[in-house]
């Protein structure tokens, strides 16, 4: 048997993440004793409509949040139990609510802070409508093998450690939520565990007072004695020990109160508790209280460190006495252990999970991201560039210092090409619809493809091709091209032409070739090819897509890496287009009626449908 | 509780009819000769000038002086503004009108678990004390609807008369209002006072203490709290205060001069235990500390540090229960670098540590600051089996 909460309880929770904790510690405890999940619904406005997801051991539940008691209770009727979570400006109403829902028997208020008015006038209502409101500032409540509320208990092991799933025959009562804990492990130490635990809150006027609590004790005939622990401050504690000596008892009380320090202390020096304040004349004081304690007949220790020797003794008196039987020790081992995550399990190196996703590059586990091993602010101490990280992300090398500067180069010249082209007149007519910067120069992207910046990476391959298939057979080649491929990549340019050669190519060629030592097997064969298409058509120059993915692939990048010189390089260029356009504020486009061939049918009438 | 200061609390009566001299709060001398010229009140009364500060015994410290003239005042606020008592500096005074009365009564209000009770005397001032016997008391139910009658018929018990015991039930009436529209906890006014020549009465020092946990309702509130240990904080203490209310759950410090054992505890039930042990062992505590509610590990080890710098100990007790929801491994961090950090400046020397918590994470939080023995920390860890207060026992037989 127990007080308060049993196997019955089922509760709602009103209040935002703290209750949302408190629900998932309250399904721990239910999987520890195999009973149904306690908390059947979260009343919080601000997230009305979610679903919080509760393991009960591995049982995954998802617990509704309404946006206020009614609802909530008309979906779960079987609701009789309210835990107020939320915060202290609106604590009074959503507890006002519970108190006066019909249904709801027991209000335990959990939230700190409460202004004192709001806790006397809640002590008030619960008492006419004939509820039971605890606390507020209480951590919770907790029946052994029957029901938690609230986190009161702490972690699992400890509810173990605790003797909590199997009731004992010592009842609870403080005023203090870490304390409670405490007190239901020295119960579980030095006795055989709890019946119910209550903790009332430490506040100066606890919606229910210690008397209450221990006349249900007394008549719950599995609670044989009661360990309360009490403080300086109000006349709870006094009114127990009243309680005690107006007639005999058939449950003994251990009780320590705190604090006996401030006798000590310089006049007028209070801590602790809310609650915890001296009143005028020694009223209230830690010595008055123990003092009518011991008159009354409890068991009260000099210190807490002697509530251990106190619980032993009333514990050997009850065997002793028959009043208990010793209970068999429960082997731990047939306890439930909580499913561990996926996570421990797999560092005690107990499953194997095929990972999803591999990376080769880069790892940003650590203080600070590395790249291809190296970390960044390294790199950046010992100069390096950007084309230095390009070079470890993209093929997992440091370029050389010559390297860089190609790569450097290839970069800066393909960087912009003017507002014409397809790349940035898309971002631009996307700025000029008001579009945001990732969004407009995407716009500009997908236009990259085979006709438009597209060309590298083919490029490059075919140039790769030929240099180890057709060596010496330029002809061989561009036949092979012709007929597997088409033109070939690289080559051709709308504008230029040998005449009109491209400077960026003639640039680039001339910089590799003559200022650096790189190798360019590449290069040198698509210039062979080009003296050959040239021949042909004078427009047929290498162009800057050939010019790059040759150098690049005799840099020796990767293939399919090539393209990304030209996507990173244009990118920004096209931030640069979508900047200027919202400087100047630019309006939305469309194009003159007169840049379009309507080449559509005549105006006519829609016929019937048929 | 929070005490708030008289001028606060006049204005807090005033706003609600309760009759109060007229008054001042000034940081600057020259303000008051400043105010004198507008306030013909300044100018005609006798003027009283009282350090506006939560210092006790004022009177004994030379900072209320009554009976002057403006000009007096004015130099009595030079004297007074910037005095020093202790750690305490006198940064305002109150000048307010030394009223000529005839009579001195006494009325206060304090609350209680079902409403408050109000309690009225006619022989009020510095003996009030003695004459506690003369003291008539009525209980106001929560929310009732006490009437000017029925505290007219207070008034009437307590031995007031005609006129002035339906005066002093108006007033009384009006001390409801203000206690409980400004979510009061108590209110002391000792002395009321009368001129009988224009029937005038007014509070004429007032004790006020609120409930600081309202202050949500009460926009009007342009004050703060000011300290209930008995004198004013400490710069340690301030600090400390600042963090805690800047974090989720608290870390709280009170100093106590030339205790030798300081207390690292956690939680407020806890806490109090510890402290208590310590005073029944016949030891002295250096000071009051508690973490809770699963706080920052950075706030506890700003408080790990104050407390190690704390003068002449020889004992640090991190003690505490079994938390429910604190993270023992995490508070620990913080005290474990708070630790390290006093220590490498030179703080801790001879000064023994003893550890006791449970909660979650205890194995690896223990563990951690077991490992402090290592660099050489004087430290004694213990787990959950040693009962909780055991640990001060230890440290005083040591």
């Amino acid at each position: 048997m127990s007080i308060l909460a049993n196997k019955d309880t089922r509760a709602v929770i009103i209040g935002g993440v703290a209750g949302v904790n408190a629900a998932k510690r309250m399904a721990q405890f239910d999987f520890l004793i195999n009973r149904p999940l306690t908390v059947q619904a979260f009343v919080y406005p601000p997230e009305a409509g979610q679903q919080k997801e509760i393991f009960r051991g591995g049982e995954l539940n998802n617990i509704t949040v309404y946006s206020n008691l009614g609802p909530a209770l008309q979906e779960h009727p079987q609701i009789n139990t309210a835990l107020i979570y939320i915060g202290a400006s609106r604590g009074y109403q959503a507890a006002k609510e519970a108190i006066e829902a019909p249904n709801i028997k027991l209000i335990s208020m959990i939230t700190e802070g409460i202004p004192e008015k709001d806790a006397k006038r809640l002590r008030k209502l619960a008492s006419e409508h004939g509820k039971i409101f605890n606390g507020p500032s209480s951590i919770g409540i907790m029946s052994a093998g029957e029901c938690r509320l609230g986190v009161i208990g702490g972690e699992f092991k400890n509810l173990k450690l605790c003797n909590l799933y199997r009731p004992g025959s010592f009842g609870v009562l403080t005023k203090s939520g870490g304390l409670s804990n405490e007190a239901m492990w020295l119960c579980a130490q030095n006795g055989d565990g709890i019946t119910s635990a209550v903790a009332i809150g430490g506040d100066s006027y606890p919606g229910t007072d210690f008397v209450t609590y221990l006349e249900m004790f007394e008549n719950d005939p599995d609670t044989k004695a009661v360990v309360m622990i009490g403080e300086v401050g109000g006349s709870l504690e006094e009114e127990a020990a009243e309680w005690l000596a107006a007639q005999p008892r058939r449950i003994k009380l251990v009780a320590a109160i705190g604090g006996t320090c401030q006798e000590v202390l310089p006049q007028g020096m209070k801590f602790g508790h809310a609650g915890a304040k001296e009143g005028k004349k020694g009223a209230g004081s830690a010595r008055s209280k123990m003092n009518a304690l011991r008159e009354a007949g409890a068991y009260v220790p000099d210190t807490f460190g002697g509530l251990s020797k106190s619980i032993k003794q009333v514990y050997q008196e009850l065997l002793a006495s028959g009043a208990i039987k010793p209970e068999a020790e429960l082997d731990e081992a047939l306890l439930p252990q909580l499913p561990p995550s996926v996570q421990e399990v797999m560092k005690q190196g107990e499953v194997v999970v095929e990972p999803l996703i591999r990376t080769t590059i880069s790892d940003d586990r650590g203080e600070e991201p590395r790249y291809s091993g190296y970390a960044a602010s390294e790199l950046c101490s010992k100069g390096y560039g950007i084309e230095d990280v390009i070079g470890l992300l993209w093929n997992k090398q440091l370029p050389t210092r010559e390297e860089s500067e190609i790569i450097k180069r290839i970069i800066m010249i393909s960087a912009d090409h003017g507002p014409a082209v397809s790349g940035a007149f898309g971002s631009i007519i996307a700025a000029c619809a008001g579009i945001d910067m990732p969004q407009a120069v995407s716009a500009g992207m997908t236009m990259i493809g085979p006709r438009f910046g597209g060309a590298v990476t083919n490029a490059g391959k075919y140039f790769k091709m030929g240099v180890k298939e057709y060596p010496n057979d330029i002809p061989g080649f561009l036949a092979w091209m012709k007929n597997n491929v088409g033109p070939v990549p690289g080559i051709g340019h709308r504008v230029k032409s040998l005449k009109n050669p491209d400077q960026r190519v003639k640039y680039l060629v001339s910089y590799v070739k003559n200022e650096t030592s790189l190798h360019t097997p590449c290069l040198d064969y698509a210039l062979e090819v080009e003296k050959i298409t040239t021949a042909k058509k004078d427009n047929l120059i290498l162009n800057v897509d050939g010019t790059m993915g040759c150098i690049l692939m005799d840099l020796g990048f990767p293939e399919h890496s090539l393209n990304g010189f030209f996507v990173l390089a244009r990118t920004i260029g096209m931030i640069g287009h979508w900047i200027d356009q919202n400087n100047q504020n630019a309006r939305l486009i469309r194009l003159y009626d007169y840049l379009i061939n309507y080449a559509v049918k005549p105006e006519r009438p829609v016929p019937e449908k048929k | 509780m929070a005490k708030i200061l008289e001028g606060p609390a006049m204005k807090l009566f005033n706003k609600w009819g309760i009759p109060v001299p007229n008054y001042v709060v000034i940081m600057d001398p020259n303000r008051l000769s400043q105010l004198g010229e507008a306030n013909k009140w300044l100018r005609e009364s006798k003027l009283v000038v009282k350090a506006h500060e939560a210092i006790g015994g004022r009177y004994k410290l030379g900072l209320v002086k009554i009976g002057l003239s403006l000009d007096e005042a004015i130099e009595a606020s030079r004297e007074m503004i910037g005095t020093r008592i202790g750690t305490a500096e006198v940064r305002q005074v109150i000048v307010a009108e030394m009223l000529e009365h005839d009579e001195e009564y006494y009325v206060s209000m304090i609350g209680n678990r079902d409403g408050a009770e109000i309690l009225l005397s006619k022989k009020g001032g510095v003996d009030i004390e003695e004459n506690w016997d003369t003291v008539r008391r009525m209980f106001i139910p929560l929310d009732a609807n006490t009437t000017i009658e029925q505290l007219t018929e207070l008034a009437g018990e307590a031995g007031f008369e005609g006129e002035i015991a339906e005066r002093v039930g108006k007033i009384c009436s009006r001390l409801l209002l203000c206690f409980d529209n400004e979510d009061a906890q108590s209110i002391e006014i000792n002395p009321l006072v009368i001129r009988k020549s224009d029937m005038r009465f007014a509070a004429l020092d007032a004790v006020m203490n609120i409930d600081w946990d309202a202050r949500f309702r009460h926009a009007d509130w342009d004050f703060k709290p000011v300290s209930e240990i008995g004198r004013p904080f400490t710069e340690a203490e301030q600090q400390i205060m600042d963090i805690d209310s800047r974090i989720k759950g608290s870390v709280k410090f009170v100093e106590v001069p030339g205790g030798e054992v300081a207390l690292l505890t956690a939680g407020g039930g806890a806490s109090v235990f510890y402290a208590d042990a310590v005073v029944a062992r016949g030891g002295t505590i250096a000071n009051y500390a508690e973490y809770s509610g699963d706080p920052a590990d950075w706030a506890v080890e700003a408080l790990t540090e104050t407390i190690c710098r704390l003068p002449n100990i020889k004992h640090i007790i991190v003690g505490g229960a079994i938390a429910n929801f604190t993270d023992v491994k995490a508070t620990f961090s913080g005290i474990i670098n708070g630790l390290r950090e006093s220590k490498s400046k030179g703080y801790l020397e001879n000064v023994k540590i003893w550890v006791r918590r449970g909660g979650p994470n205890e194995a690896q939080g223990l563990a951690a600051i077991k490992r402090l023995q290592e660099e050489g920390f004087d430290i004694h860890v213990y787990d959950r089996s040693m009962p909780m207060t055991d640990i001060v026992d230890l440290a005083l037989k040591s």
